[in-house]
């Protein structure tokens, strides 16, 4: 190929920030998700006043 | 941080009053069972579509007959360019929603499509110098194809830096929205500059009005490309905005523990609770 | 409702403004904005000798001359735009792209002589992009020479390499 380093540059720099935003992403709502599940449940039981579990 | 608790506080009282068409999705609870049900069909095909189109336009795809193998940049510049006008479109018309309906989730997605924004758009620039240097002969020249692509990568950071700028958030979202949709301008003079002036970049390859000048065998991959990394975009941001959601809903839930647990202490300090 | 749509025509206003605004400037800068000059703007509006322009323009075939001068390339070549032509002298290497009948920039001043003496010399690359097999096909096919001008619209490559090809397969018999 010609002009091959500019061209894994280009590719290697949009792969490389795909990956970033994408698994940075993934990882913020997994964490999101975890802590309002996390809050969620305690509250949801003193509401139902100690009652059963939530499904 | 306190953000946008009093905002979707606010929402399902807003709702039932206007019963607004926007204000329908407006609810939090209604956008994260949508973006859950949505979010595998917009991951998939964009992880499958962009590296086929990748794959497709590295390997596959015939070097072209003047510049060689440099034309490959292409399937990455392009969809990049792409994607830096139409999420300004996208935080334009959020801006709009915000200014005019007061719509709250709005607020959220422009805050989520700043950055991604402004990823893409330093994406397309970068790539375009690569592709620059060995074919023209210059990394950057200050034609108006190039320079009106950097006032947008501008206008991406004073946005993301001023919809975080002020304590209140409500305010940063009002100034924000001001500047996303004043900035609006830029996009229809990045789509024309190559038309209305001589510049260095050439015009567009693929245009609503005329059959592309391209071969089929490099448009292919370059319109699998474009739809792949459309979908990576439109997957990360959905992610993005169910977890700034969540986020939200974490913070209404515990500054609502901390207001009940100030109540029981029979102190009755409303400040603690509102922010 | 009625401040809503009081805030809707507010935003649409300062839009249409904004918007006016920047129509006007951009067209009160356009000749400010444009990144090159034609040769035949360089021959009507001649620029002062030590100013740095810009001309852009097709290098006409047959007009390369290039020597070498110790290690460095020296090359000369006519660019015109259709109407005039102004002749360009370069020391230095030329970018890959450059060929007779590629549009160029160079970047330089006018001579006294109105010859121009370029620092740099960038190729401009058109919206056209087609593989090597098909444009050699339209050449042999006599229907494209990329030294004179553009190639054809896309959508009629495939019948004219077609028609290439097939003259391929009934030449060597006449070639021989």
């Amino acid at each position: 190929m010609t002009h091959l380093p500019y061209i894994v540059a280009a590719y290697g720099m949009t792969i490389g920030l795909a990956v970033i935003l994408g698994t940075s992403a993934a990882l913020r709502l997994r964490r999101a998700r975890a802590r309002l599940a996390a809050i969620e449940r305690p509250s949801r039981a003193d509401s139902r006043a100690g009652g059963a579990s939530a499904p | 941080m306190g953000r946008n608790e009093t905002v979707l506080n606010a929402t399902p009282s807003l709702a039932a009053r206007t019963g607004n068409f926007f204000h329908r999705y407006a609810n939090p609870g209604r956008f994260l069972r949508l973006g859950a049900r949505l979010q595998p069909w917009l991951t998939w095909p964009a992880i499958v579509l962009s590296i086929a189109g990748i794959v497709w336009g590295l390997f596959l795809s015939p070097a072209d007959w003047q510049q060689g193998d440099s034309v490959r940049i292409m399937y990455v510049h392009v969809p990049a360019a792409w994607l830096a006008s139409s999420g300004y479109m996208g935080l334009a018309v959020c801006s709009l929603l915000s200014l005019v309906w007061r719509h709250p989730l709005a607020d959220l997605a422009a805050v989520e499509i700043g950055p991604v924004g402004a990823s893409v758009t330093a994406i397309c620039l970068a790539t375009g110098s690569l592709w620059g240097k060995p074919m023209w002969g210059t990394w950057w020249v200050w034609d108006a194809r190039l320079t009106s692509v950097l006032v947008l990568f501008f206008l991406y950071l004073g946005h993301i830096a001023l919809i975080r700028a002020f304590d209140e958030p409500q305010r940063g979202y009002r100034a924000a929205a001001i500047l996303g949709l004043a900035g609006a301008v830029d996009l229809p003079i990045i789509k024309f500059s190559v038309q209305w002036w001589n510049t260095l970049h050439q015009p567009d390859s693929i245009t609503l009005t005329a059959a592309p000048t391209m071969s089929t065998n490099m448009l292919w991959p370059l319109l699998v490309c474009t739809v792949g990394f459309t979908f990576g975009f439109a997957a990360i941001l959905v992610a993005r905005l169910r977890a700034a959601v969540m986020e939200s809903r974490v913070r209404t839930a515990l500054a609502m523990r901390r207001g009940r647990a100030e109540a029981q202490d029979s102190e009755p300090d409303l400040s603690g609770a509102v922010a | 409702m009625t401040r809503k749509s009081r805030r809707l025509w507010l935003v649409g206003g300062c839009l249409i403004g904004l918007g006016t605004a920047t129509a006007l400037t951009l067209s009160a800068f356009s000749s400010n904005i444009v990144f090159f000059m034609a040769p035949s703007q360089v021959h009507a509006h001649p620029p002062a000798a030590d100013r740095t322009i810009r001309l852009g323009g097709m290098v006409v075939a047959g007009s390369v001359r290039q020597q070498k001068n110790g290690d460095t390339p020296v090359s000369q070549f006519d660019v015109t735009d259709g109407q005039d032509a102004v002749t360009v002298h370069y020391e230095g290497i030329l970018p890959d792209l450059f060929r007779e009948g590629q549009s160029v920039v160079a970047i330089g001043s006018v001579l006294a002589d109105g010859s121009f003496r370029a620092s740099e010399v960038l190729a401009k690359h058109d919206e056209t992009y087609m593989p090597k097999e098909v444009a050699e096909a339209l050449r042999r096919s006599g229907k494209w020479d990329p030294r004179y001008g553009k190639a054809p619209d896309a959508a009629s490559w495939n019948s004219m390499t077609k028609s290439a090809t097939s003259q391929d397969k009934a030449a060597p018999q006449h070639g021989s």
